[in-house]
C-alpha cells in the first residue's frame, strides 16, 4: 500500500516536472511539489522578508504533518521514493553494522536545518543544496531529462530506417532537440552520493541529512496517529530492525518520535500484531507504551554552534566581490526576474525554469556570482535566444523569483542590450555582406546605416530587449561580434514592465515600416557621405542611393 | 499542305490567339510566366491551371516536396512566411494529382514548433490525407552533395527528402532582404540546406546563390505575391504591400524577376537585373531575367 502511493507521489512528481515546458497551461500547477515544501518556502520568505503567495501552499503540508505525523517522508516525498526504490537495486543485503554514535549523527540535520534557517535570516539562501525537492528537480533536469531525449533520439535513429521503408513520413523525421546543461555532472555526482549513502544505512540522508525531514520533525510529534504498542509485545525486536529511519530504541516500546515517518513497517512485521498506529489508544488493552512524546535530543551548544554557524557562512558569502561586481558582469537573468538581491534571496534552484525553458538558453550558473547563486538561472544567448512567444519560465518557477508574466509584459522586460564588437564583425571590420543580426531581430532593432561606403549594422538601444538572437546568431568564430550585455536591465519587484518600458521611453513592440530610413532617415545624408569619401581609397564602392543588395 | 491551305490555318490561328487566348491555349506549355491576381487559394488553383495544371509537374505515385517559406514564426500578415492557403492548395493539387506523398519542409530560423504554428501552415494542411508539414533543425536530415559548376559553393548538404523525392516545388514568399535586397524563389532555396550562416560569412552570398540554383532545380516555382514584405525582410516586422498576386514558373530566373517589379522594396521600384544574384544567375544561363523575351500571362482568379 505505501509503495502504491510512493510510486503515485513520484509518478506525479515526473509528469509534473515533464509537463513543464512550452504552452503549459495557466491552470496546471507543474511547481506543486516544491510549492508544497515548508523549508523552501520558509527560507525564501525569511530571506526576502516577503511573503510569498505560492509558498503558502506548503501549509497544506504542515497542516497535514501537524494532524497526521509525519507521513510526508514515506508517502510524498518524491526523493524518498526514489531512495526507496533503488536501494535494492544497489543494496542487496542489509549493512548489519550500527553505526557508531548513530544518536549524534541524527543531530546533523536539525543541525543543518538551524544552520540554513539562520543564515537565511540574514539573507542568504541555502536551503536549496540539501532540500529533497529542488535537489531530486534538479537532478531530473540536468541529468534525467538530457539523458531520457538522448535515449529517445537513439531509439528513433535506430528504428528510422524501419520508418523509412514503412514510408512513415512524420516518425522517419522525428527527432527532439538535445537539452544540454552546464553542471550536469556535479548535479549527477551529488545524486549519487546520496544514493551512495544508503549503503552504511537505509534512508541514510532521510535518518541523518535531510533538513525537510528535520523540519517536519519539529511539528509532527504534535500528530495525533502515533505508533502504539500494547501489551502482546514481547520483545523480539523485529520492528527495530527493520525500521528504515531506525527510529524505534533498543527497548521496542520506546521510539524516538520525531524520527518516525509513520510508514507503518514495524507495525506490518511485528509477529504478534501488537503495533497500531492510530489516533486513539485502544480502551481495552490500555497502554501506551512507547510513542510518547519524545524531545528531539539536540543540546542547546549545539543549537547556538549551528545558529552561529548559518550566520557565519550567511556573511563569508557575501564577501566576495561578485555581488557588488553584479550589474558589471555578463550575468543576463531570465526577463521577469527580480531586483538581483531579491532575486538570489528568493529562488530556490529548482531547475525547473531551466527544465522548462524553449530554447535551453537558460542555465545554471555555477560561480559566476558566488555562492550566492550557485545554479541559479542565466541566460548563455551565444547558445540560445530567447523567443518571444514563450513566457514558461516564470510561470513554473514556484517562488517567483521569475515572476509570472503574460507574454506582452515579458517581451516588455529587458534583459540586457545588444553591443556592436565593430573590430570583429564582418560588416564593420571586413566589408562582408552579413545581415544576419538584423535578419533576425524580432524587434528591428538592428538597422543598416550608410558609413564609409557600406551600408552597417547599428544597434538601436531603445528598441533591444536582450533577446539575443542576433548573439546566438552572429556567424564568427568564437566569442559573438554582438554580445547582449546587462545594461538596461528592466527588473521590477512589481508593477507593470510595459508602463516602466514606457516610461524610459523603450518601445519593444514590432514596428513595422521603420526600415525606410535605410534611404531618407538615416542620419548620414548621401551626399555629405560623399564629401566625407573624397580622401579615402579609390577601390572603395561608391555608395549608392540604393538599399542593400540592389545593383 | 498547300500554300493557300497555310496561310488560312496561319491567319486563322492567329486571328483565334488575337481575340483573346482562348482558354484551351492556357494547357499548354504556353507561357514562361503566369502571373494571376487574386485571393490566395483561387489564385493559386488559376496560376497551376495556366501553367498547364499540376500533372505537368506532378505524374501518379511520385515524392513531392514544397519549399514553403515557414523559417518565421509570424503570422501571414507580418507577409514575412508564405500564406498558408497556397501551400494548402497547392499540396491538394498534388495530391490530386496522384503524388505518392507531399513533404512540406524547411529548416526554420526560429523554434520549429513556433513557426509550423504560427505560421498557420500546419493547421492548414493537417487535413489533407498524404501531406506532412515538417519544420526540420538536425543536420541527420542533410545529406552532402558536390557542386560541379560551382564558382564558390564546392559541396553543400542538402535536405535528404529533397534528394529523394521526385518533384520539388518551391513556394517562396514575396519580401525583402537587408542582404540581398529581395528575398524571392531563389533565395528562398536556402531553407533547404544546412550549413547557410557560410553564405554570409565564407562566401559572397549573390555568387553562391547562383550555385545552389544550379544544383537544387525546383520543377515549379510559385512566388506568393498576395502579400509582400517590402521593408523589414526577411523576417519582419516591416511595412507589408498587397500587390495580391500569384506568380508562377518553371524558370526561376525569371519568377524571380518579374516579382521584383511587383512592388517597390525600400519605397523604390527595382528591376530583376538589379538584383546581384538574379544577375549573376541569369549571366550563367540559369534563367532569363529579362521581362520583355518572356511570355507572360497575366489574369485575374
Amino acid at each position: 500500500m505505501r509503495t502504491l502511493v510512493q510510486a503515485f507521489s513520484l509518478s506525479l512528481f515526473s509528469a509534473f516536472f515533464f509537463l513543464a515546458t512550452y504552452k503549459l497551461p495557466d491552470w496546471l500547477p507543474v511547481d506543486l511539489y516544491l510549492r508544497l515544501d515548508p523549508l523552501l518556502g520558509l527560507s525564501a520568505i525569511l530571506a526576502g522578508k516577503e511573503v510569498i503567495s505560492r509558498a503558502l501552499w506548503s501549509l497544506i503540508i504542515i497542516g497535514t504533518t501537524l494532524a497526521i505525523g509525519k507521513f510526508f517522508c514515506s508517502y510524498v516525498c518524491p526523493m524518498g521514493a526514489v531512495i526507496d526504490f533503488l536501494n535494492p537495486l544497489f543494496f542487496r543485503k542489509k549493512s548489519s553494522r550500527e553505526m557508531k554514535n548513530e544518536a549524534s549523527f541524527r543531530k546533523i540535520k536539525f543541525f543543518l536545518l538551524i544552520l540554513f534557517l539562520s543564515a537565511a535570516l540574514v539573507g542568504l539562501s541555502l536551503s536549496y543544496l540539501m532540500d529533497p525537492l529542488p535537489l531530486l528537480t534538479r537532478f531530473y533536469t540536468f541529468f534525467l531529462y538530457p539523458l531520457i531525449i538522448s535515449l529517445i533520439n537513439l531509439i528513433l535513429d535506430f528504428l528510422r530506417p524501419l520508418f523509412q521503408a514503412l514510408g512513415w513520413i512524420d516518425l522517419s523525421h522525428l527527432s527532439y532537440p538535445q537539452p544540454v546543461y552546464y553542471m550536469s555532472f556535479i548535479t549527477f555526482l551529488i545524486f549519487a552520493g546520496i544514493i551512495a549513502l544508503n549503503r552504511f544505512a537505509p534512508r541514510f540522508w532521510c535518518r541523518y541529512l535531510c533538513p525537510l525531514g528535520a523540519f517536519l520533525s519539529f511539528v509532527s510529534p504534535l500528530g495525533l496517529f502515533k505508533r502504539r504498542v500494547n501489551q502482546e509485545c514481547n520483545e523480539c525486536g523485529e520492528c527495530q530492525k527493520s525500521c528504515p529511519m531506525g527510529a524505534i530504541e533498543q527497548d521496542p516500546k520506546r521510539m524516538r518520535l520525531p524520527e518516525c515517518i509513520q510508514c507503518q513497517t514495524c507495525a506490518d512485521v511485528c509477529p504478534k500484531e501488537a503495533i497500531t498506529f492510530s489516533a486513539f489508544s485502544s480502551s481495552d488493552r490500555a497502554t501506551n507504551v512507547g510513542g510518547e512524546f519524545s524531545p528531539i535530543d539536540f543540546s542547546r551548544r549545539g543549537f547556538l554552534y549551528s545558529f552561529t554557524g548559518g550566520l557565519t557562512v550567511a556573511f563569508l558569502a557575501g564577501q566576495t566581490p561578485s555581488t557588488p561586481l553584479q550589474s558589471k558582469r555578463q550575468l543576463i537573468r531570465p526577463p521577469g526576474a527580480l531586483p538581483e538581491k531579491e532575486f538570489l534571496k528568493t529562488c530556490i534552484r529548482c531547475g525547473e525554469c531551466m527544465k522548462s525553458c524553449l530554447t535551453n538558453t537558460l542555465q545554471p550558473c555555477l560561480w559566476e556570482s558566488g555562492l550566492p547563486g550557485l545554479w541559479t538561472p542565466k541566460m548563455d544567448l551565444r547558445f540560445a535566444p530567447c523567443e518571444q512567444n514563450c513566457n514558461v519560465c516564470g510561470k513554473v518557477c514556484p517562488t517567483q523569483a521569475i515572476r509570472s508574466l503574460s507574454l506582452e509584459e515579458k517581451n516588455h522586460a529587458k534583459v540586457g542590450t545588444a553591443v556592436l564588437r565593430k573590430e570583429v564583425c564582418l560588416v564593420w571590420a571586413q566589408d562582408k555582406l552579413c545581415l544576419i543580426c538584423d535578419e533576425i531581430c524580432p524587434y528591428n532593432a538592428i538597422v543598416f546605416r550608410p558609413v564609409e561606403g557600406y551600408r552597417r549594422p547599428v544597434v538601436i538601444a531603445s528598441k533591444c530587449n536582450g533577446c539575443g538572437f542576433c548573439e546566438q546568431r552572429c556567424p564568427i568564430e568564437g566569442e559573438s561580434a554582438i554580445v547582449i550585455v546587462p545594461g538596461g536591465e528592466i527588473r521590477l519587484k512589481e508593477g507593470s514592465y510595459i508602463q516602466q518600458a514606457k516610461k524610459l521611453q523603450l518601445e519593444f513592440k514590432p514596428d513595422p515600416g521603420d526600415d525606410k530610413f535605410i534611404l531618407e532617415k538615416s542620419g548620414l545624408k548621401v551626399e555629405e557621405m560623399k564629401d566625407r569619401r573624397e580622401g579615402m581609397p579609390p577601390e572603395e564602392k561608391a555608395i549608392s542611393a540604393k538599399p542593400k543588395g540592389f545593383l | 499542305m498547300t500554300r493557300r491551305d497555310f496561310l488560312k490555318t496561319a491567319t486563322a490561328g492567329l486571328a483565334v490567339s488575337l481575340a483573346g487566348r482562348p482558354a484551351f491555349l492556357d494547357g499548354a506549355d504556353e507561357y514562361d510566366l503566369v502571373a494571376i491576381s487574386g485571393e490566395p487559394a483561387a489564385a493559386t488553383k488559376r496560376a497551376i491551371e495556366a501553367m498547364g495544371g499540376i500533372s505537368r509537374f506532378v505524374k501518379k505515385g511520385q515524392r513531392v516536396v514544397l519549399k514553403p517559406n515557414m523559417s518565421f514564426s509570424n503570422p501571414p500578415e507580418w507577409g514575412s512566411t508564405t500564406h498558408p492557403l497556397v501551400v494548402s492548395t497547392l499540396a491538394q493539387a498534388c495530391m490530386d494529382a496522384g503524388a505518392q506523398r507531399v513533404v512540406i519542409l524547411d529548416y526554420p530560423l526560429r523554434p520549429a514548433e513556433l513557426c509550423l504554428r504560427r505560421s498557420g501552415i500546419q493547421e492548414a494542411c493537417k487535413s489533407i490525407k498524404g501531406v506532412h508539414v515538417l519544420a526540420l533543425e538536425d543536420r541527420k536530415f542533410f545529406r552532402e552533395i558536390k557542386v560541379t559548376q560551382g564558382k564558390v559553393l564546392e559541396r553543400v548538404e542538402v535536405f535528404r527528402e529533397v534528394l529523394e523525392s521526385e518533384v520539388l516545388i518551391n513556394l517562396p514568399q514575396a519580401k525583402s532582404h537587408s542582404t540581398t535586397g529581395v528575398s524571392l524563389g531563389i533565395k528562398g532555396l536556402m531553407g533547404l540546406i544546412w550549413d547557410r550562416w557560410s553564405f554570409h560569412s565564407r562566401y559572397n552570398i549573390n555568387q553562391a546563390l547562383a550555385d545552389l540554383v544550379a544544383v537544387i532545380k525546383p520543377q515549379l516555382t510559385i512566388l506568393d505575391a498576395t502579400r509582400a514584405l517590402v521593408s523589414g525582410g526577411p523576417g519582419g516586422p516591416g511595412d507589408v504591400q498587397k500587390p495580391n498576386l500569384i506568380i508562377a514558373g518553371v524558370d526561376p530566373v525569371a519568377v524571380d524577376s518579374f516579382g521584383v517589379t511587383v512592388a517597390p522594396w525600400y519605397g523604390q521600384n527595382f528591376q530583376g537585373r538589379q538584383v546581384e544574384h538574379l544577375l549573376i544567375a541569369h549571366q550563367r544561363g540559369l534563367g532569363k531575367i529579362d521581362l520583355d523575351q518572356l511570355r507572360i500571362f497575366q489574369g485575374r482568379a
